[in-house]
């Protein structure tokens, strides 16, 4: 059990507890859903196809808009050999004040063998005094990729408010067929670290980007990365990022913004290059109105 | 508290004449001044203190003290797990790569004694057959145990040599000279201190220090460097 979960294991009675569970298998061209639970506030939505890529594009729709203190939702995916799916949210994950207890969203991904999974949600939005924890652990068999994004606004920016939450913590945990790991674990509250927030007073917007396949040849990952770098360069005081290669085969990505236009920008060009790299596919219009 | 003898064993592991490499690195600071984002003793010092506060103090630390305590409970497994833990968290290659060499420095001359502990010499065994990959902070925290230091003693020390590699850095790459670097010094102490209490009570590592991270990442692709990190 992840370090973060065990901190919290005494459950309130607040709160909603819901899970998604999903599972996809190749059919033909085509990755098709196969088995399906929700409970509430997930509410189903059958995946689209947007190209013809056969890839499965499945919105994560939380009707109620954000987490509220003492939710606990779950998604869990399982991707059997060969399916593509790509997981967004239609908007912003919004957490909100909450007076004692944190909201927790835990993710748990199975990539099989040659299957393909791209997490795109957007932004993480929390509220001024919210308490947010998420855990997302990705298992990825041989031959497996995952281009996992995730991103954290400092706030509700427009006003005013910035680095105001009062916790949260994130861990993204990914793991390949030959047990090479890539860990990302933060603890942040602004109300104990008055200090200064890692030197993030000038920005409102921090992003991962991690890209993990051991399908790709290892020699292609230097020009997939001087392609992310010079994309992260064109962007200048607005958004500050950097590329490296983590300790399992593929590409780190970490970069701060100024406003939500360079992120969100940001995250199409990356998305597009890397796609096209590891993928050979376009990246996707997602319908985001 | 230390006595004379321990003080002296450990000692020299942390001093900057032990040849553990670190002087190449500079931990993303190159990347930083070239970037505009240090070019005063105020604003290293700023950075410096946000990476440890935030950084150093909550993921490096955290694994020294942890290392020293698998060695008092006699247990390998523990300095393993959290070797791997913390390699998997290390996302920066070069601040990973920087890591090992230096581990595998200390390593190399801290369990060649056959009065070496136990621990010890089993966790520098992995390390040459490949079964961890021998990160520093979990190195020197398995040395200075075996050194008879304690603890929070382990892992101030730690800090101070990390700072010290940044001011040793910065000499280099700021219009800077010595006796600021030591004023610097003498401003961190009480972090140092802090920094030790907090990570002696600390099971779980987190780091949260993007722009730190960014510039590390930023170094590979410096035109000129005088640094590997």
């Amino acid at each position: 059990m992840s370090p973060m979960l065990s901190n919290q294991s005494a459950m309130a009675d607040i709160g909603r507890v819901g899970c998604l569970d999903l599972r996809y298998r190749r059919d033909g061209p085509r990755t098709i859903l196969t088995a399906s639970r929700c409970s509430t506030p997930w509410h189903f939505f059958p995946p689209a196809y947007l190209d013809d890529s056969g890839c499965a594009f499945t919105s994560l729709v939380n009707p109620s808009g954000g987490f509220v203190a003492g939710d606990h939702l779950s998604i869990h995916a399982d991707l059997e050999e060969g399916a593509h799916v790509v997981m967004t949210t239609p908007s912003a994950n919004r957490v909100y004040r909450s007076l004692g207890e944190a909201s927790r969203q835990s993710v748990t991904l199975s990539v099989a063998p040659g299957a393909v999974i791209e997490w795109f949600p957007e932004v993480i939005i929390p509220f001024a005094g919210s308490r947010f924890t998420q855990t997302m652990a990705v298992t990825l068999g041989k031959g497996a990729t995952a281009l996992i994004w995730d991103s954290l606004a400092s706030g509700r920016v427009a006003r005013g408010e910035r680095w105001a939450f009062t916790s949260l913590r994130n861990e993204i945990h990914l793991i390949t067929a030959s047990g090479a790991r890539l860990l990302e674990r933060y603890d942040v509250s602004p109300d104990r670290d008055s200090t200064g927030l890692g030197m993030l007073s000038a920005y409102d917007y921090v992003a991962s980007f991690f890209v993990v396949s051991d399908a790709m040849d290892p020699a292609r990952w230097p020009a997939v990365r001087d392609a992310l770098a010079g994309i992260l360069d064109s962007f200048g005081s607005d958004l500050l990022g950097g590329v490296t290669e983590p300790p399992a085969p593929g590409l780190a990505v970490k970069l701060v913004s100024r406003s939500p236009e360079a992120l969100a920008a940001g995250q199409e060009l990356l998305w597009e290059a890397t796609r096209r790299a590891v993928l050979g596919l376009a990246r996707p219009a997602l319908r985001h109105y | 508290m230390l006595n004379t003898l321990s003080l002296l064993h450990g000692l020299r592991f942390i001093d900057s004449f032990f040849p553990s490499g670190g002087y190449a690195y500079s931990s993303g600071l190159e990347a930083a001044v070239q970037g505009g984002a240090v070019r005063t003793g105020d604003q290293l010092s700023h950075y410096v203190e946000q990476m440890f506060r935030h950084g150093v103090a909550r993921r490096e630390a955290v694994a020294v003290g942890i290392a020293h305590e698998a060695l008092l409970r006699n247990d390998v497994h523990v300095a393993l797990a959290i070797d791997h833990e913390l390699h998997a968290m290390k996302l920066g290659q070069e601040s990973r790569v920087a890591s090992q060499q230096m581990g595998r420095q200390v390593v190399k001359i801290a369990a060649e004694p056959p009065s070496a502990h136990a621990v010890l010499r089993d966790f520098y065994a992995a390390m040459k057959t490949d079964r961890t990959p021998g990160h520093f902070p979990v190195v020197l925290g398995l040395t200075l145990a075996d050194a008879g230091w304690d603890r929070g003693e382990t892992i101030a020390a730690f800090c101070y040599q990390t700072a010290v590699g940044f001011v040793s850095a910065a000499l280099k790459l700021l219009s800077m000279g010595q006796r600021e670097g030591q004023h610097l010094l003498e401003r961190w102490t009480p972090l140092f201190d802090e920094c030790a209490k907090e990570a002696t009570e600390a099971t779980t590592m987190t780091s949260w220090s993007p722009v730190q991270d960014i510039y590390a990442m930023r170094h590979a692709r410096l035109e000129s460097r005088l640094f590997r990190s």
